[in-house]
């Protein structure tokens, strides 16, 4: 009997209610103030330009020091971006479901606009790096320009560290629980980012888990890591010349034969062989290989951040 | 060496400090409980006994926190108690494992202190108690047991009352093909470890052009009768609107619905046209034509009186402002079943007046509005009918009454609604405690038996 009163309406769909959501996220970009993190990305990135950017493609040292600055950059950006996005507006996304919103569009309209804020960050990030004066090289390994390749890894780690946090804003019943947890995840991100710590066995299969590996792995890859000079020895060697042993300062003798003969930028670049990591070897494969990882953690995040999203009825009054 | 291996108290991997310490905690629970009025016999069972206690002082949510950490804790501590080879064979593993119960013996920490921070205030005693019962648990329970001096400030109620809560009125409404018919049998909630009976048998029919207004005092379940209404949370009920079931169409029905939360549930951060246009976007018929979709929102905009602030940021009107708008977005798929949750919270009485003068004019196009009011005799002759909800002894929602206001009056011999509230409110709350007599005289009137 009911059936055949209910007049056919059909509603938006998907698809088409994804640029609803999107104008609303780029009038909040507007109203709200948020596109503050575009060119607070460049006030981090000079800072650490400023820091590490002078060894930064030129010793193997100043490279990991450099790609760990611009990783934490990324993963900051990231984090910031979204980490309050849906949690400060749960109750309205919960009201907005059950009167017809798609979870799906939501989430999609989230990830697309995220992702334009990604592209503006790693634009300027990369652009902060080129003003500072890095000594990058210029033409790319994947694409022809290497500002570029680089400018692909900064957006695919941001990028990744936005759906994280946008999976922990899905959860999160409040922006105040969500902000208790960051701090957890940058710190997780830090110790076993797998360069900066000697871990082992456990603790080294977790990095794999890390953002931060390979994101840091995909820029020294990227820097020809395997090819720059290793500085650590011969610094410690100047360091320590005068030390006497039995009357005599050996260490010395060697530093300023080499230095006599110039050879101190061959015995630099002999250590730094000598000290290769294989998955830093500068091949298409080990970069396109840390890009799908990241590439990877995001899907998984968007998916994690799905499923969270749709227990939101459950959410008590 | 170790000397605690002799001991013929260490049992298996409880050493002699663990035995005692299980001992005076099990002994100082058995008399609170005691006190509590709770089943002694939990102190008894491990974990479970815990989760009792939180709510016998009234902390039941920290409680569950507090066991699933505590459960949590012993297991990790067990299985790396059994499995220590492999922890000395992967000292990365140790490090994680003590990592984890770092931060969940953190957590436990935490909530064992709200727990007691409640025991303290059910028996009126100093908040530093707590400090002893982060210390030794155990001993503080063991004196709050045993001391004559320390009594409870009340024993929680259990959860019926030597009263009897009023017989089922045996009441079904007709199931019209106009308007909205309610037959809700019982809305339930398990949770945890039992079944709570949130509302029963509310049998109504509300006619098309209809203001009604939602009387009950607090947790008398108006809010859960509402959501059981829209559909958002089924109950045993069979919910009708104009002919088509709600719980089976839901997917349909819910554009026909409208429901306004008491909170403003609206992004401040864009303008008021655009939150509206947007609104009809998603709620009004994808076919519709655009022209039409854009003569509706003017006609709301007109309607809730927000043309002169269509273009400015939502987040920047006043207060009243901002509950039209909230309203206007939930109106704008022009629903035939319009339910409000308190729209006149923190509005002045003019202001109040004139949106509770709105959704008159609103119900006057044959729409069925349903508000619910803390404040409805300023404003009461602009309800047609009102519905009465109490808590029965049991402590159920319960239907006390529906009818008009005349009616209303009559049948509870007061004038004002806030009046009838409080006859109907339990003598605990303040109120008269007359529910379960009320609910079942209006069964009899129903069924024709007064």
């Amino acid at each position: 009997m009911e059936k055949s009163r209910v007049k056919r309406i059909h509603h938006k769909g998907r698809l088409t209610q994804i640029p609803i959501y999107l104008g609303k996220f780029f009038r909040m970009f507007i109203y709200e103030d948020d596109w503050k993190v575009v060119p607070m990305a460049g006030v981090i990135a000079a800072l650490v330009a400023f820091v590490v950017g002078s060894n930064m493609f030129k010793t193997m040292e100043g490279t990991t020091m450099g790609s760990l600055g611009i990783t934490c950059i990324c993963i900051w950006n990231g984090f910031f971006n979204s980490i309050q996005s849906i949690c400060r507006e749960r109750s309205i996304v919960k009201r907005e479901h059950r009167s017809g919103m798609h979870i799906t569009s939501y989430l999609l309209a989230h990830v697309i606009y995220q992702a334009f804020i990604c592209v503006l960050q790693s634009a300027v990030t990369v652009a902060v790096c080129v003003v500072a004066k890095m000594s990058m090289p210029v033409i790319g390994f994947i694409t022809p320009w290497f500002y570029l390749d680089m400018a692909i890894t900064v957006f695919l780690i941001t990028f990744a560290a936005d759906m994280m946090s946008l999976t922990v804003s899905s959860f999160a019943k409040t922006t105040t629980a969500a902000m208790t947890i960051m701090p957890f995840m940058l710190i997780f991100e830090l110790l076993f980012s797998g360069r900066m710590f000697q871990l082992s066995g456990f603790a080294e299969t977790l990095t794999n888990l890390s953002l931060a590996k390979w994101g840091l792995n995909c820029l020294c890859t990227q820097a020809s890591y395997n090819d720059l000079p290793m500085v650590t020895v011969w610094n410690q060697m100047v360091k320590f010349k005068n030390v006497s042993i039995m009357g005599e300062t050996p260490i010395e003798d060697v530093v300023l034969y080499m230095q006599d003969n110039n050879l101190v930028s061959d015995f630099n670049l002999a250590v730094g062989h000598n000290s290769m990591i294989d998955e830093l070897n500068m091949t298409a494969k080990n970069i396109f290989n840390s890009w799908i990882n990241l590439g990877l953690f995001a899907c998984i995040f968007i998916v994690l951040t799905f499923f969270f999203l749709k227990r939101i009825d459950r959410d008590k009054r | 060496m170790d000397g605690s291996t002799n001991n013929p108290l260490d049992i298996g991997i409880f050493d002699t400090s663990d035995v005692i310490s299980i001992i005076i905690s099990t002994i100082g629970m058995y008399m609170t409980f005691k006190k509590l009025g709770v089943n002694k016999l939990f102190s008894l069972v491990p974990v479970y006994r815990d989760y009792k206690f939180a709510q016998s002082v009234d902390r039941e949510d920290e409680g569950k926190i507090y066991c699933i950490c505590n459960l949590m804790v012993q297991g990790i501590a067990i299985f790396r108690t059994f499995f220590i080879r492999y922890f000395t064979e992967f000292p990365q593993l140790d490090i994680f494992v003590m990592f984890a119960l770092i931060i969940l013996s953190a957590i436990f920490f935490i909530y064992s202190a709200r727990v007691f921070f409640g025991l303290c205030e059910i028996f009126n005693m100093k908040k530093r108690w707590v400090i002893l019962a982060m210390i030794a648990p155990g001993l503080e329970l063991l004196y709050f047991g045993f001391s004559k001096k320390i009594t409870p400030r009340y024993i929680e109620p259990e959860d019926t009352d030597d009263k009897e809560a009023a017989a089922l009125s045996g009441y079904l409404a007709k199931e019209t093909n106009e308007g909205l018919s309610v037959n809700i049998k019982s809305r339930t909630v398990k949770n945890h470890f039992k079944t709570k009976t949130l509302l029963r048998d509310i049998h109504l029919n509300i006619e098309p052009g209809n203001m009604v207004l939602l009387l009950g005092g607090s947790g008398a379940g108006k809010t859960t009768f509402l959501n059981a209404v829209t559909g958002y949370e089924a109950a045993d009920a069979k919910i009708l609107l104009n002919g088509d079931d709600v719980y089976t169409r839901f997917d349909k029905m819910k554009y026909n619905i409208g429901f306004v939360p008491q909170q403003d549930l609206i992004r401040y951060n864009d303008t008021v046209y655009r939150t509206l246009a947007d609104a009809a976007a998603l709620r009004l018929p994808s076919d519709m034509p655009r022209k039409e979709k854009k003569e509706r929102i003017e006609k709301v905009l007109d309607i809730f009186g927000l043309r002169p602030v269509k273009d400015n940021i939502v987040g920047k009107q006043s207060g009243g402002q901002k509950k039209r708008i909230s309203i206007a977005t939930e109106f704008i798929s022009d629903p035939s079943l319009f339910i409000l949750d308190e729209p006149d919270s923190g509005l002045d009485g003019i202001l109040a007046r004139d949106l509770m003068t709105r959704l008159h004019e609103i119900s006057r196009d044959g729409k069925i509005v349903i508000v619910i009011t803390h404040t409805p005799d300023r404003v009461i002759d602009l309800f047609d009918k009102v519905i009465v909800l109490g808590k029965d002894a049991d402590r159920t929602g319960r239907l006390v009454f529906y009818g008009s206001i005349d009616e209303a009056k009559e049948f509870f011999n007061k004038d004002k609604m806030e009046d009838i509230v409080k006859m109907i409110n339990r003598e605990d709350e303040g109120g008269e405690g007359k529910s379960d007599e009320l609910i079942e005289k209006f069964g009899e009137v129903r069924n024709g038996e007064i």
